[in-house]
Order: structure tokens, then C-alpha cells, then sequence
């Protein structure tokens, strides 16, 4: 189950904020993830409570002293306290010391643990989540999701409960040690816990608007550099301009709500600790003058315990936000995390044989409940035969090819590779066996030789240059003054547009499959290079059954034979002559475009 | 590869005129009226914060001790208004103090923001958008951070003064007992935060470079899926998943070594105060209620202290961030106007010619000038005014850069490209750009709707010009499909168009800027030959008396062209249509393996399937 996207890669909305049960939810899955490192969250536990004790201690061995070592005149029980407020200190820095180690130990490693099994789960998933997810919603899961858990660990958990504790502990011993001016304090309580509840909500709000708000101008920013080449063309840099100084100002007024919040809540806050200890003065004074059984040790006590019953206060509301946002985060990583893989390993699974042989029998195909794109496709590819997919856009070319490679499993129908039905292959012969080279060169940042090595992580770089001087392109980067250490930078911006596809070209001729698929894969390549690359590709392995999607007739008229595949069918099949001869979609396909010459 | 330093704790040129200084200083001039406020509210904090601790003293002292009901009362309504000015000027405070730094922040990231926009190709090739993006926003939050600081830090430096006096005042060696550790917390605050910041920075380059990897895997998902690559993302990934750790671990090493001490030195001096004050007490020479005095002073200390030291650290990497967006500021735009720019000419001489003529004449370019060899040398090629031509040539021969080079993305080595006779450098930028109009070989479209795109050269377009500009795009038809027709997002947020879909759609951008001269690199590599068909019918249109220069591979498309060059080598090795190249060009036929169909469809000869095997192998 996955809660559904929520904008952009920095967006936010309504999901960033839990109901109870799924609180519950999540609470109950993270416990059950930490149970390996059990032990460690126990002693963390006692840890920070230990060291909550500690720092309580102060004000109590001060009261101790000045009651009763001063006020009697007993200078055993002044150094008493002195000494226990030695021991204290020491144990304190111990204590936090050992704490703050204990709590990274955890924190970190359940994150680095998060980390992988999430990524490891997106790279088990298939297209179909791909195509389904927005790439930005997808990336902000490892990004932004985990880095507001990141928060919580390094400072906020700790925080969150040292402060509640303190609160509670604090006013525990400050009803034992005087409960008339505990009673005193706990009048300015209700005017606290409202302004509190306030703030939270207010302020939970702001936060997503602010988070909001910075998401869009980073878009906005990041699209604006991206795009500069555009803009700059367009000669529309001051519309832009204009558009990101609105976003600006509109972040700016987002932060500047947040901080009038802030602003008056604060006061409230800051009011009620100094507001209470002028209370306890007025109440204790009358008490102390009086008989009402107060000592002037009580109020000193009060006013210097008073800041460990309002400070955590202020914390904890301000560290509400953290907390909700990393509850939500959990939750939609937990979400991503129950996402079944549509593609998925049969027990019993075998190896997909070195035999090229592709059976597709009447094959039909929607993407999750959309319309038919393929229905009732037969077709028998021959080991070593090169075959061409043509047809009008949205035919369905591309759908079959990715059938074939089994990025997602046919509706109706089977796809048989050396007589093994893909469904019953392990997934990793299955992607070693069936490559696939997509229209877009896409480059990795690094060097050519590494965006070479994506598909064979061990290959050495003479294999990699045998496979560019296979396709015949070696020379061309062999001789750029980095050679093949040259970086392709962002999204390979130095290469020409043919240049990538190339790279993209020589990968498919690092590795050895028995059949490979070439969806557009030469669209950006003259002609020639693209007569050579093919044939290269074909004389690489004698037996390779070869698939290849063009738009260019002329690619397809080099193959064995051509299927025409329009609306979703199978509509011809057969060597280009006969194709021509029969006068059909075929034949007509090639008058435009013969025709388109004259 | 990029221009730009990586980023560090320490500015690399120091001292108070160093560009992030200026930078800070220049900010706090301007707006030094706020911040001058911001100060003026923090000091009243601190006097009803201050009073706060000896007015309780007073109140024990003299109500308490002194068993006196009216000094009681007095004091403690003395606390109370001590407290209603401290409470109302903390919120005050921090307001003022965020209201400057935000606008400090919305300003230069503004004035960034639009340096970027005026910054050459060059300089973007050479800096990755994420080197940019850090600048504009890690750096200036660093900056912000500081900004924020100012007034605070003052009214915290007033506080920790008065405190000290008031102190001195009550009892010097008590006090001098008090205050003796508190220095140390002061510089130990300020060593820790030198300390964490390199790593709280590497936590942040090993995060990016983590995303990097992610946003990688997702945008790439097509080539990792086709090859199987999943395992060595997978060990990409994990590789930085444990950078993160060790970085992170590294930080939380720093903290458990400081904060604990910073937590126990103020506790020295209580324990002091403690220990001697309280035999002072015992032996009468000081009150119970200048003992709790010093107590609540010490805790009050203990916050602007420590942020004190904070503070010092802070500045240094606020000055290291200010140098880096310096840094971007400071670079030249290299394409500009040149003195004197003029305009377009919007007759020619002599009458009667159409306008928009292209020339180039010797042109030499390579992007890393000076090094390697250049892409373009001796380039020659005359465009008339009106004419469509096709450029031809091998992968990687210098097309785009062709193209590239007319609107002056990138400026000539030697030789000039001159439109309707005027040198292009002698034009004005703005001018020149409007009236060249290019689609792109990678479509870019902006996150917006469709009709936004398309009217993007133009935002207040009416209607019926963006549909005409789709129509002729060959876009109209399925943009009336899609589920809010030309008002439908696209983009990261929006719907997703196929690789067609998307070219068209840039096709039409170029179209309703009604440039005098179009370029069209590739613009129709991935519509299908069927639709290409019908394009290419609405292109003509658009291409009637308007120069056009097509960068393409297919027949069909060349086709529309009057006249072909063949750029090769880095020049235009031949001219002439594209039946005469054909007929007479060998390496035309090559770059457009027509050398290997015996048929009429190109009509030209070859040898058949031989020729193209030996060709292969040729090559
Ligand atoms: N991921 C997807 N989700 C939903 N529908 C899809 C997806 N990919 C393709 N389609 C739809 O399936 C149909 C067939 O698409 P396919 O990509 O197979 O066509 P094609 O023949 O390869 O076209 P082209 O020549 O444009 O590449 C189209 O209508 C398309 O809109
Ligand atoms: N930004 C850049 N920085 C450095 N070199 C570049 C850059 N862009 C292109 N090149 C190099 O300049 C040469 C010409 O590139 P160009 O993009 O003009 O080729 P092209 O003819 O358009 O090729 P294609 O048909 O593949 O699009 C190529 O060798 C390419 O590697
Ligand atoms: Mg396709
Ligand atoms: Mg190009």
C-alpha cells in the first residue's frame, strides 16, 4: 500500500500529518525494526533518564545546603551537599557523555539500515511503479523523508525525552518538597497549556506552509538554472526574474508567519516562568513570614527548579513539528516499504538458457487499468534473427519489447525465451540474458569508462575499450584530451546528442546477451554510424537474436524480417520484399516515406 | 569539473576586506535600521532579564529573611513587571531579528537568482546546477543564520556584562569564584562549534551525494532495468549510505566530546558558589538571598554564553558562504551587449530582399577555447534571407554547435556570423534572441501548462495564437485529448508527454516567437515517420519566406529544406540539393548510408547489401 504521491520532490500536504491510528501504526512497525538493536535502546533509555536525574540534582543539593547547612548554621551538611554536588557533576558528564553515543549508535545505524532496505526495495520494484510514481516523490522518500528522521535522531528524540521527563520529574519533587507552592504554580498551568496547544497547531501549520513554500522555490530555483539555456534563448530571463522574486517573496512572508508565532508565543512562555516566581515569592514570602510551614530553602528551590518546568515546556512544542514530521516520514516510508514488487521470482525459479529462441503467444497487455495497448500478439523470433518492430506512434512497439524483457508480466498469454516461460526465470539470467538499450542515452555522473561499466560492474578497461572499438568508436573519445576518463557531466551535457547515445550503444557491447533489444536506440545517429553500430552489434555474437524499434525505414529494411504492429496487433510479418510486395500498411508506411525523398 | 571552490569552513581569503566580509557588511548597511531596532529591543530585554535574579534576592532578603510582608509584596511585584518587559521584548526580539535575516536572504537570493539568468552557456557547462542550487540555498542559510545572530549576540554581549558587573557589586571573590569557569565555556562553545561544522558539512555533501545517486537511479530507471544494473546501484548506494554513517558518526563523536563539558563547566562555578558562598553565608558575610541571587545569575549566564562562542564560529562560516555566493556574483557574463549594440535592421539594402539572411565567414569555436582541437574551423556557409537549409553531417561533427553559435550561446574563436549584415556581437542580446528561434535537440519544458509552454516567448499571447502554433507544431490533436487540454500541468507535478509529444510542443514554442531566423536541431527524431508526415506539411507553412536552418538525419526531413550543406571536419565540405549531393557526394551518401540501397526510394546507386557490410567494417 502506498500512500499515494503528495506533490513534488520537496512538496508537502495534508499526509505530513498523522491521525492517532496511524501513529500506531507506525510506532508499532518502527519498534518492531528496532528490535535488533533492543539492548542499545534499552541502555539509551536508562541513560537519558540517569543523566534527567542528574541534572535535577543541582537545585535540590542547593535548597539541601542552604536549609540545612545555612539556615541551622551546620557546616557538615553544607559540605554534604557541596560533595554530592561534586559526585553529581562528574556522573552527569559520565552519564551525557555515554548517552549521546548510545543514542547516535541506534539512531544512525537504524537510518543506514532504512536506507538500504528502502533503496534496495525501489530497485526491486518494476517499471510499472516507475510509471505510476512521480520521480520527485520517489527520490524525496530517500531524501527529504529520511533527513527530517535524521533530525529527530541527532538531537530531536533526546531532546523530546529528557524535556518530558524533566517536566514530570520536576514537578513531582516540586509538590514533595512544597505542595502550597506547587498549587501556586499550577495557576499560570492552564493559560500555558492552551498557549501551548495553540502554538502547536499554529505553528504545525506554518511549518508546512514554510516547508511548502521552500519546496516551490526550490523547484522554482532548480528549474531556473536547468532551464537557464532556454530561458536565455527565449531572451526571457526577466519574466523570470520577476516570477522567482514573487516565489521569493512569498517563502519570505511563510517565514515570517512562522516567526510571528514564535513571536507571541514566546512572551506567553517567558511570562509564565517570571510570573510564576513572582507568585511564588508573593505566596511563599506570606507563608514564610507567617507560620505556613514554607522555609526560605523551599522558595529558593522553587525559583531555581521553575526554569526545568518551563524551558522543556517551550522545547517540547517547538520539537512537536520534528517529531510529527518524522512520524509522517516513517509512515511513508513504511508505505513505500509494503509496496509489492509486480515482478516477482518464483520459488523453483531456473536459469533462462543461452538460447535466443522468443515464442510470444497470444500476448495481451494493459498498464494497470488502462486500456488494451496489445491484445493477442503471436510471434516466433529465431535465434540469430534480426527482427524490426515498426508501426505508428502508441502502436504498441514499445510495450511488446518490454513484455519481452519482462518489465511487466503479460495480462493474457505467454513469452517463452529457449523454451522457459520469462515467468518461471530467475530475475537475475533474465536481465543478464535479455538487455534492453532505451532511446535515451542517459549518462550517469562520471567518467565515460564508468557509465560504460553500468552494465557489467567487474569489466576491466580494456574490455570496455574493446567494446567501443567494437562498435567502432573508440577513436572518437579515445582522442578527447581526458580519453575515457572524460566526465560526461550533468546528464551528459558534453557530449553531443549522437555522442551519448553511443556510450549508451557500447554498454549493450560490453555485455554478451542472447537477446537484445534496441528501442530507438539509435534515433540520434546519422545513417552511417547507425549501419555500423548495427552491424557491429550483430557480428558481436553470432546467435543473438536481435530486436530493434525504429521510426527510420531504412533501419528496419536491414533486418530479417519486419512486424508491423499497429493498434495493439500484430498487423504484418515478413521479410521487407514480401512486406512491399503484399501492398499493405507496410508498403504504405514506405511510399511516404520513399515518397518524402522526391 | 566545476568553476566553483567546494565548500569550507574557512574563508580562503581573510581579513576584513575579504569579498564575504564586504558582502556581510554591505547587508548590514542596508538594513541598518532594523537591525539598529533589533539591537535597541534586545538591550531592554536584557535590563527586565537581568533584574529578574536580584530582585528575587531582594525579595528573599529582605521580605523573606527579614520576615517583612511589605518588602514581599513590593518585590514581588517588582518581578512581575521585571517580567512583563522581559517577556514582551523577547518576542519583540526575535522578530526583528528574523525579519532582517529573511530579508537579508530573500534579497541576495534574488539578486543571484537573476546574475544566474544573465550567465553565459559556457559557464553553465562548466557548473553543475547543484553547485548552484548549494549557493542558493545551504550558503545563504548560513548566512541567514549569522544575520539572525546580530542583534542577539549584542544584547546577549550586554547581558553577559551587566551580569558580571552586578555580580562584582554584590561580592567581588564570590563573584570572581563564579565567573572563573565561565570563560572556558565561552571558548569551549566556540572550538566545538569549529569542530562539528566540517562535518555537519559533510553529513550535507555525503546527503547530496546519496540523492545524486537516487535521483540517478529514478531518472535512469529505463538503462538500470535494461541491463540489469540494479547491484551495482545497489553498491553505489550503499557505499554512500555508509559515508553518511562515518560522517554522521564522526559528528556525534564531536558532540559527546563537548557537549557534556560544556554542560559541566557552569557547574563549577555553582559548585563554587555553593561551597564558598555558603560558609560566606554561615559566617554571616553575605545573605541567604545574594546566594540564590548568584545562583539564578549563573544559570541565566550560561545560555549567552555559550551562544557567544557559537556565534564566533558562526560568523567565520557565514563570511566562507558570503565569499562562495560572492563567488557567483563576481563571475562576468561573457556574452553581453557591446557598447554601442544596435538593432536589428528592419530594412534591407538594396529593397526588396526579404530579411534574415545568415552568413558565416571563417568561423573557427571550440568550447575549451585554446585547448584540443576546435569543433568548427574555416566554417563558410551563406544562408539567403528567406531560404531553408538542411544541415547534414556525422554524429558529433559540430551541427548543434552550428546552431548554437547564432543566437551567440557561445561566442567565435575567429571569423563572424553575421545576420542581415550585421555582425551578431553588434547586436543587442535581447534582440538578437527574439528573432532567432530554436527548438532544442533535448526538450526542455518548464514545470506549467501547456499553453504556458507554448506562449512561453510570449506570456500574454492570446489564445488563438497558441492553438495556431500547436496546429502548425502537428501538437493540436492530442493536446485536446489530454484531461484539461492546453491548461494540463506537465512536469515533474504534472502529466508525463512521450518523447513525440514533448518535441512538438517545443516545436511550437519556437513558432509562436515568429523568429526571422529558426533553427530545428533534430526536432523530429522521435515522431513516428506517420506523424512526421503530417509535421512536416505544417513546417512548410511555417518555413515559407522565413530562414530556417534544419539539423536532421531522416530523408523526409532534409527533404523540406531547399538546399543541403554537408558539415564535416568542421567546415561545410559541401553545398547543393539534396539530389546533387546525392548524385554527387560520397560522403553524403555515407552519412546518410544511402551508399547500400540499390532501390529508387533515394535515388542514388550502391552495391546492395554488400557494399554495406564492407562499409561497416570500413568505418
Ligand atoms: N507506462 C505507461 N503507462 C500507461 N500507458 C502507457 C505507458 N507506456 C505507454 N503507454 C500507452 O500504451 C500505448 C502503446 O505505447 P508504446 O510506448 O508501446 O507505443 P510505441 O509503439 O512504442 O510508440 P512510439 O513509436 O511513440 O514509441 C500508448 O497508447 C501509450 O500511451
Ligand atoms: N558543452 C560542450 N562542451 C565540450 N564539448 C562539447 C560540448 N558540446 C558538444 N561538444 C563536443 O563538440 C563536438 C560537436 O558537438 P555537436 O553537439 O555540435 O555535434 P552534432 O553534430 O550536433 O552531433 P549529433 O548529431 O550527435 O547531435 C562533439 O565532439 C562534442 O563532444
Ligand atoms: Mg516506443
Ligand atoms: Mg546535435
Amino acid at each position: 500500500m502506498m500512500r499515494g504521491g503528495g506533490g513534488g520532490g520537496h512538496a508537502v500536504s495534508e499526509e505530513d500529518k498523522l491521525d492517532a491510528e496511524q501513529a500506531k501504526w507506525v510506532i508499532r512497525r518502527a519498534a518492531a525494526w528496532l528490535r535488533p538493536y533492543r539492548r542499545q535502546v534499552v541502555a539509551s533509555m536508562v541513560l537519558i533518564v540517569t543523566w534527567t536525574f542528574t541534572i535535577l540534582a543541582g537545585p535540590y543539593l542547593v535548597r539541601y545546603g542552604i536549609d540545612q547547612g545555612i539556615v541551622p548554621g551546620d557546616a557538615g551538611a553544607l559540605n554534604l551537599a557541596v560533595g554530592a554536588y561534586v559526585a553529581v557533576a562528574v556522573i552527569s558528564y559520565v552519564v551525557y557523555r555515554a548517552q549521546v553515543m548510545a543514542v547516535a549508535r541506534v539512531g544512525e545505524g537504524f537510518l543506514r539500515d532504512l536506507r538500504r532496505r528502502v533503496f534496495d526495495h525501489l530497485q526491486s520494484l518494476s517499471l510499472g511503479f516507475y510509471d505510476k510514481e512521480r520521480s520527485g516523490v520517489i527520490v524525496s522518500r530517500m531524501t527529504s523523508d529520511v533527513d527530517s528522521l535524521q533530525e529527530l535522531v541527532q538531537m530531536g528524540l533526546l531532546m523530546f525525552v529528557s524535556a518530558a521527563l524533566l517536566i514530570v520529574i520536576s514537578a513531582a519533587v516540586l509538590f514533595a518538597v512544597s505542595w502550597q507552592l506547587f498549587l501556586v504554580c499550577l495557576v499560570v498551568l492552564p493559560f500555558v497549556v492552551l498557549a501551548s496547544i495553540k502554538f502547536q497547531r499554529d505553528s504545525s501549520r506554518a511549518y508546512l506552509t514554510v516547508r511548502d513554500r521552500i519546496g516551490q522555490t526550490l523547484t522554482n530555483l532548480q528549474e531556473g538554472i536547468s532551464g537557464v539555456r532556454v530561458i536565455q534563448a527565449f531572451g526571457r530571463e526577466d519574466v523570470e526574474v520577476g516570477r522567482f522574486a514573487r516565489r521569493n517573496r512569498v517563502l519570505y512572508d511563510a517565514h515570517m508567519d512562522s516567526v510571528k508565532i514564535a513571536a507571541w508565543y514566546l512572551p506567553v512562555i517567558e511570562m509564565a516562568g517570571i510570573g510564576t516566581t513572582a507568585a511564588v515569592i508573593l505566596a511563599g514570602g506570606i507563608m514564610a513570614t507567617g507560620d505556613g510551614g514554607v522555609t526560605v530553602g523551599d522558595v529558593a528551590f522553587f525559583v531555581l527548579t521553575l526554569s526545568n518546568l518551563f524551558e522543556p515546556l517551550q522545547q517540547l512544542s517547538q520539537l512537536f513539528n520534528t517529531l510529527q514530521s518524522a512520524g509522517a516520514a516513517l509512515a511513508k516510508l513504511f508505505g513505500l516499504l509494503d509496496t509489492r514488487p509486480d515482478i516477482r521470482e518464483k520459488p523453483g525459479a531456473v536459469e533462462l538458457p543461452d538460447d535466443g529462441r522468443v515464442v510470444v503467444d497470444g500476448v495481451s497487455f494493459a498498464y494497470g487499468d488502462g486500456p488494451r495497448v496489445l491484445s493477442g500478439v503471436s510471434l516466433t523470433i529465431e535465434p540469430g534473427e534480426k527482427i524490426a518492430l515498426v508501426g505508428p506512434t502508441g502502436a504498441g512497439k514499445s510495450t511488446l519489447a518490454k513484455l519481452i524483457a519482462r518489465f511487466y508480466d503479460p495480462v493474457e498469454g505467454s513469452i517463452t525465451v529457449g523454451g522457459v516461460d520469462l515467468r518461471d526465470a530467475t530475475l537475475r539470467s533474465l536481465r543478464r540474458r535479455i538487455v534492453v538499450v532505451p532511446q535515451e542515452g542517459y549518462l550517469f555522473a562520471g567518467s565515460i569508462l564508468e557509465n560504460i561499466r553500468i552494465a557489467r560492474a567487474e569489466a576491466t578497461d580494456a574490455e570496455v575499450e574493446q567494446a567501443l572499438r567494437a562498435i567502432g568508436v573508440h577513436e572518437r573519445f579515445a582522442s578527447l584530451p581526458e580519453g575515457l576518463h572524460t566526465e560526461s557531466r550533468e546528464r551528459g551535457s558534453r557530449f553531443s546528442a549522437g555522442e551519448r547515445q553511443l556510450v549508451s550503444l557500447a554498454r549493450a557491447a560490453l555485455v554478451d546477451p542472447t537477446v537484445l533489444i534496441l528501442d530507438e536506440a539509435t534515433s540520434s545517429l546519422d545513417p552511417g554510424t547507425e549501419a555500423v553500430v548495427e552491424h557491429a552489434m550483430e557480428r558481436l555474437s553470432r546467435g543473438r537474436t536481435v530486436i530493434v524499434i525504429a521510426h527510420r525505414l531504412t533501419t528496419a529494411e536491414r533486418a530479417d524480417r519486419i512486424a508491423v504492429v499497429t493498434g495493439g496487433r500484430l498487423a504484418e510479418l515478413g521479410t521487407h520484399d514480401e512486406l512491399v510486395a503484399r501492398g499493405g500498411h507496410y508498403a504504405a508506411l514506405h511510399a511516404s516515406w520513399a515518397g518524402s525523398l522526391t | 569539473m566545476t568553476a566553483l571552490a567546494p565548500p569550507t569552513a574557512e574563508p580562503r581569503q581573510t581579513g576584513w576586506n575579504s569579498p564575504g566580509w564586504r558582502l556581510l557588511r554591505a547587508t548590514c548597511r542596508a538594513q541598518w535600521k532594523g537591525i539598529a531596532l533589533g539591537v535597541a529591543v534586545g538591550l531592554t530585554w536584557t535590563a527586565g532579564k537581568v533584574s529578574v535574579p536580584w530582585l528575587v534576592g531582594q525579595a528573599i532578603d529582605l521580605g523573606i529573611e527579614g520576615q517583612d510582608r511589605a518588602e514581599v509584596y513590593r518585590w514581588a511585584a517588582l518581578v512581575f513587571v521585571a517580567g512583563l518587559v522581559a517577556a514582551t521584548f523577547t518576542g519583540l526580539r526575535r522578530y526583528l531579528a528574523f525579519r532582517e535575516a529573511r530579508l537579508a536572504e530573500m534579497n541576495i537570493r534574488q539578486r543571484l537568482f537573476a546574475h544566474i539568468q544573465r550567465l553565459h552557456f559556457a559557464y553553465h557547462d562548466r557548473t553543475a546546477t547543484g553547485e548552484l542550487m548549494s549557493r542558493a540555498n545551504t550558503d545563504l542559510q548560513q548566512f541567514q543564520n549569522f544575520v539572525v545572530m546580530i542583534p542577539i549576540t549584542i544584547s546577549n554581549f550586554v547581558t553577559v556584562a551587566a551580569v558580571t558587573i552586578v555580580l562584582l557589586s554584590i561580592h567581588v571573590t564570590l563573584a570572581l569564584l563564579a565567573l572563573a569557569s565561565l570563560p572556558f565555556v565561552n571558548v569551549l562553545a566556540k572550538r566545538f562549534s569549529q569542530r562539528l561544522h566540517p562535518h555537519v558539512m559533510g553529513i550535507q555533501r555525503e546527503s547530496a551525494e546519496l540523492a545524486t545517486v537516487v535521483e540517478e537511479s529514478v531518472a535512469g530507471v529505463r538503462v538500470v532495468k535494461g541491463f540489469g544494473a540494479e547491484e551495482v546501484q545497489k553498491s553505489r548506494l550503499y557505499k554512500e549510505a555508509d559515508d553518511v554513517y562515518d560522517e554522521s558518526m564522526k559528528a556525534s563523536r564531536v558532540r559527546a566530546t563537548y557537549l557534556p563539558a560544556l554542560e559541566l563547566l557552569p557547574n563549577v562555578g555553582l559548585v563554587l558558589v555553593l561551597a564558598y558562598g555558603g560558609h560566606q553565608a554561615l559566617a554571616g558575610t553575605i545573605t541567604v538571598g545574594h546566594l540564590v541571587a548568584f545562583n539564578a545569575y549563573l544559570v541565566l549566564l550560561i545560555g549567552p554564553l555559550r551562544m557567544l562562542g557559537m556565534v564566533v564560529a558562526m560568523a567565520q562560516r557565514a563570511v566562507a558562504a558570503a565569499e562562495r555566493v560572492h563567488e557567483v556574483l563576481a563571475a562576468e557574463p561573457e556574452v553581453t551587449d557591446r557598447e554601442g549594440a544596435r538593432a536589428l535592421p528592419s530594412r534591407r539594402t538594396p529593397p526588396g530582399r526579404g530579411l534574415g539572411e545568415v552568413r558565416f565567414e571563417g568561423v573557427r569555436f571550440g568550447y575549451q577555447a585554446g585547448s584540443g582541437a576546435p569543433v568548427l574551423d574555416g566554417l563558410d556557409l551563406t544562408i539567403p534571407a528567406g531560404t531553408s537549409i538542411a544541415l547534414v553531417g556525422p554524429t558529433g561533427c559540430g551541427k548543434t554547435t552550428v546552431a548554437r553559435l547564432i543566437p551567440r550561446f557561445y561566442d567565435v574563436e575567429a571569423g563572424s556570423i553575421t545576420i542581415d549584415g550585421v555582425d551578431v556581437r553588434d547586436l543587442r542580446l535581447d534582440e538578437l534572441r527574439r528573432a532567432v528561434g530554436i527548438v532544442f535537440e533535448d526538450t526542455f519544458l518548464f514545470s506549467d501548462t501547456i499553453r504556458a509552454n507554448i506562449a512561453f516567448a510570449d506570456p500574454q499571447a492570446p489564445f488563438e495564437q497558441v492553438e495556431r502554433a500547436a496546429r502548425l507544431a502537428g501538437a493540436h490533436d492530442f493536446i485536446v485529448e489530454l484531461p484539461q487540454g492546453y491548461d494540463t500541468e506537465i512536469g515533474e507535478r504534472g502529466f508525463s508527454l512521450s518523447g513525440g509529444q514533448r518535441q512538438r510542443i517545443a516545436i511550437a514554442r519556437a513558432v509562436l516567437a515568429d523568429p526571422r531566423v529558426l533553427i530545428l536541431d533534430d526536432a523530429t527524431s522521435s515522431v513516428d515517420p506517420t506523424k512526421e508526415h503530417e509535421i512536416r506539411d505544417a513546417l512548410g507553412e511555417v518555413m515559407r519566406d522565413r530562414t530556417t536552418i534544419v539539423i536532421a538525419h531522416r530523408p523526409a526531413t532534409i527533404a523540406l529544406a531547399d538546399r543541403v550543406a554537408l558539415l564535416d571536419e568542421g567546415r561545410v565540405v559541401d553545398e547543393g540539393t539534396h539530389a546533387e549531393l546525392l548524385d554527387r557526394s560520397d560522403r553524403y551518401r555515407a552519412v546518410l548510408a544511402a551508399a547500400d540501397r540499390g532501390d529508387s526510394a533515394l535515388g542514388a546507386g550502391g552495391d546492395g547489401a554488400a557494399a554495406r557490410t564492407d562499409q561497416g567494417a570500413r568505418r
